[in-house]
């Protein structure tokens, strides 16, 4: 038997209202489920709705924005209905969040050791000494090295890579069930950031926790997930087994992704539809990736794909995949 | 024939207020750069990579040593942008928005180098139109803010407002890293087409070695302020032969999840404060290979091959690492093999 998922979103549609407009719409209709322990990477370009993903499945849409259709089920409770009460319970307790800019997210006039303590304290009804005591592990654990010298130093002394630990240390200081990793380590210098992922992965696979890592480098996905969810205009078009995505992936979208990284510019050009003068506009209705695919045809412009499966646990919005082969 | 630009000892150091200490941000570096050449200044925050770019372009005075500019050397205090130069070199900065006077249109933007060298506003606007294709940006954009840009376009120009006086050189400092990948590998396309129609000389600053990859002719590794490898760039991504070169390679994640990185030299922790250097090598306190000669005296760059030259006694050792095979060679013939298939519909 499978085990339930912990984060379950279904058809899950968020807009936000525009000024004598059609409101935007961030997310389509998004269906995606996280069973526990797994490692799920979120890809996608700025604008995309991945952050929107993760704010909507803490019960965080940024108003005026709003859950328009569909739900997030996070351990079994609708985070879109959730009151705010109930939802500090869960934040920071069974559901966390690391964020990309870590000097943003921690207060500038607070310990950092305190930091850690105050969100023991606060979830785990412990006693003040017993929450410092907890916090000053936590420190270790994300080998921040001297953890007892720097309890009592203040964000600004800290490098940005020691200041993600601190994040990531907060993050897990209550073992929560689930970690949304939201671009964790892109202000991160290359050898930083393996540091930093290295940690974040032994540290949540310890836990038995499960992890969604929403990035734009698609390079990180490879190494830290299991599985991979490609998201484009708050669509997923593509769902599958990291494996079987970096040996042979199926949307057009996902292959541009890839081609990034190419070091020949006449490939990477192949998947690049050159801009076109005089083209007659994109009609509404079709595929959301029409106008930047190589591979369109008369079909997608007339018919919206659907997300349908392929073999081997793969999913693909796109009526005409690179890759359909069974195995 | 000699470089167009050639740096010799550049030593830049930053008082720190209220103390007597220094930040030793750039120490003793050396390089050159032929016309047509892109050399890649890689290194991770802190290392001094920017300060180099700006004593080059002369935005920043070094505190020692010489930089010379197609024979000539750079002027000193109020000379340090003499007339002669203006529109020779010129710096494209990392984050496109910021590096963009908002209240300018395009076109203005794009226009400004020139009014500082004379040209006449006909002119002007003739070669803005010039630019604004060979950038890809339509003939609209010009009247568009920066704001109503994508980063990428953003960023294009960017490049534009420096390609406009037709420098000899271009100082960029990490222009993609600001940039989605397709957008990053927009802008290098872009770049290298650029280079091989007017024959511009790059020095490339970046920390992303994927990108310095695509683009650089030779790379040269920085490590607090010093340079500890200098080779051309297929020698420096098969054969790293300095400790740090070799660990920073092997940090970079490559998308395909078999392609793991290596872990011949892991460095273990950050890079240290640029206050108060240690005397020995700049690497020790987290050099796997470390010995005792390591920690009081600073190695030498020796040669170890045409054009390439590493700063670390131990370098013959990091050369006897068994060494797994190029990843990066081996990641693009499987790139090659994926991108191959499928373009065309079929």
């Amino acid at each position: 038997m499978v085990a339930a998922p912990i984060l379950d979103i279904s058809d899950l549609w968020v807009s936000f209202p525009a000024y004598r407009a059609e409101p935007v719409r961030a997310l389509k209709g998004v269906d995606l489920a996280i069973p526990p322990g797994e490692f799920i990477g979120l890809v996608g370009e700025s604008g995309s709705g991945k952050t929107t993903l993760a704010r909507a499945a803490m019960g965080l849409v940024p108003p005026p924005g709003i859950i328009e259709r569909g739900q997030v089920l996070f351990n079994g409770r609708n985070m879109g209905q959730i009151e705010d009460e109930a939802r500090r319970a869960v934040l920071g307790r069974e559901l966390a969040m690391v964020i990309a800019n870590p000097r943003a997210e921690l207060n500038p006039v607070v310990p950092v050791g305190r930091q850690i303590s105050n969100i023991v304290f606060y979830h785990l009804s412990v006693s003040r000494a017993e929450a410092d005591r907890r916090a000053l592990e936590m420190l270790r654990a994300v080998r921040i090295p001297d953890a007892e010298r720097r309890f009592a130093a203040y964000p600004h002394e800290l490098s940005g890579g020691m200041a993600q630990r601190v994040v990531i240390a907060i993050a897990l200081a209550c073992t929560p069930k689930l970690v949304i990793s939201d671009d964790a380590t892109s202000g991160l210098d290359v050898t930083v950031q393996t540091q930093v992922l290295d940690l974040l992965k032994t540290m949540v696979a310890e836990k038995g926790a499960s992890a969604l890592f929403i990035t734009r480098d698609i390079a990180i996905t490879a190494h830290y997930c299991s599985r991979i969810a490609v998201i484009f205009a708050g669509e997923i078009v593509e769902l599958a087994p990291v494996a079987t995505f970096f040996e042979r992936p199926a949307h057009p979208y996902s292959i541009t992704l890839l081609a990034a990284f190419s070091h020949s510019p006449e490939l990477r050009l192949r998947w690049t539809r050159p801009p076109e003068v005089d083209a007659a506009p994109i009609p509404a209705g079709g595929c959301a990736f029409a106008a930047r695919c190589v591979r369109r045809r008369e079909r997608c412009l007339a018919e919206a794909p659907l997300l349908r499966p392929l073999a081997g646990g793969r999913s693909v919005r796109c009526h005409f995949p690179v890759d359909e082969s069974v195995t | 024939m000699s470089a167009l630009l050639e740096v010799q000892d550049l030593v830049k150091r930053f008082p720190l207020g209220g103390t007597r200490k220094t930040v030793q941000a750039v120490n003793g570096v050396e390089f050159t750069i032929d016309r047509g050449e892109t050399l890649a200044l890689v290194g991770e925050s802190g290392s001094g990579k920017t300060t180099i770019g700006r004593c080059v372009t002369g935005l920043i005075e070094p505190t020692a040593g010489t930089i010379s500019f197609d024979g000539k050397p750079m002027g000193r205090g109020r000379d340090i942008r003499s007339k002669g130069l203006r529109g020779r070199i010129q710096f494209v900065f990392q984050e496109p928005a910021e590096s963009l006077d908002p209240r300018q249109r395009i076109g203005e933007t794009l226009g400004e180098p020139l009014r500082y060298l004379g040209v006449t506003r006909a002119d002007r606007e003739r070669r803005v139109l010039d630019v604004a294709r060979r950038l890809g940006l339509a003939d609209s954009t010009l009247d568009q803010f920066p704001a109503e840009l994508s980063a990428g376009q953003q960023q294009r120009v960017g490049i534009g407002r420096a390609v406009i006086t037709d420098p000899e050189l271009i100082v960029l400092d990490e222009p993609t890293s600001a940039l989605d990948p397709t957008a990053r590998a927009e802008i290098v396309d872009l770049l290298i087409r650029l280079q091989r129609e007017f024959g511009t000389a790059y020095l490339f600053i970046s920390h992303d070695l994927s990108t310095v990859r695509f683009l650089s002719h030779r790379v040269a590794v920085l490590y607090l302020g010093t340079i500890v490898e200098q080779a051309a760039a297929e020698a420096l991504f098969a054969r790293p032969l300095h400790p740090y070169s070799v660990g920073l390679l092997a940090s970079v994640l490559l998308p395909n999840p078999r392609l793991k990185p290596s872990s011949a030299v892991t460095l273990e922790g950050e890079i240290p404060s640029p206050i108060d250097l240690p005397p020995g090598c700049s690497l020790a306190g987290r050099c796997p290979f470390v010995g005792e000669r390591c920690r009081t005296t600073r190695p030498p760059p020796t040669a170890v091959g045409p054009a390439h030259y590493v700063s670390c006694f131990h370098h013959e050792r990091v050369a006897a690492l068994d060494r797994t095979v190029d990843h990066f060679a081996r990641f693009q013939q499987e790139s090659n093999r994926l991108l191959s298939v499928g373009a065309d519909g079929n």
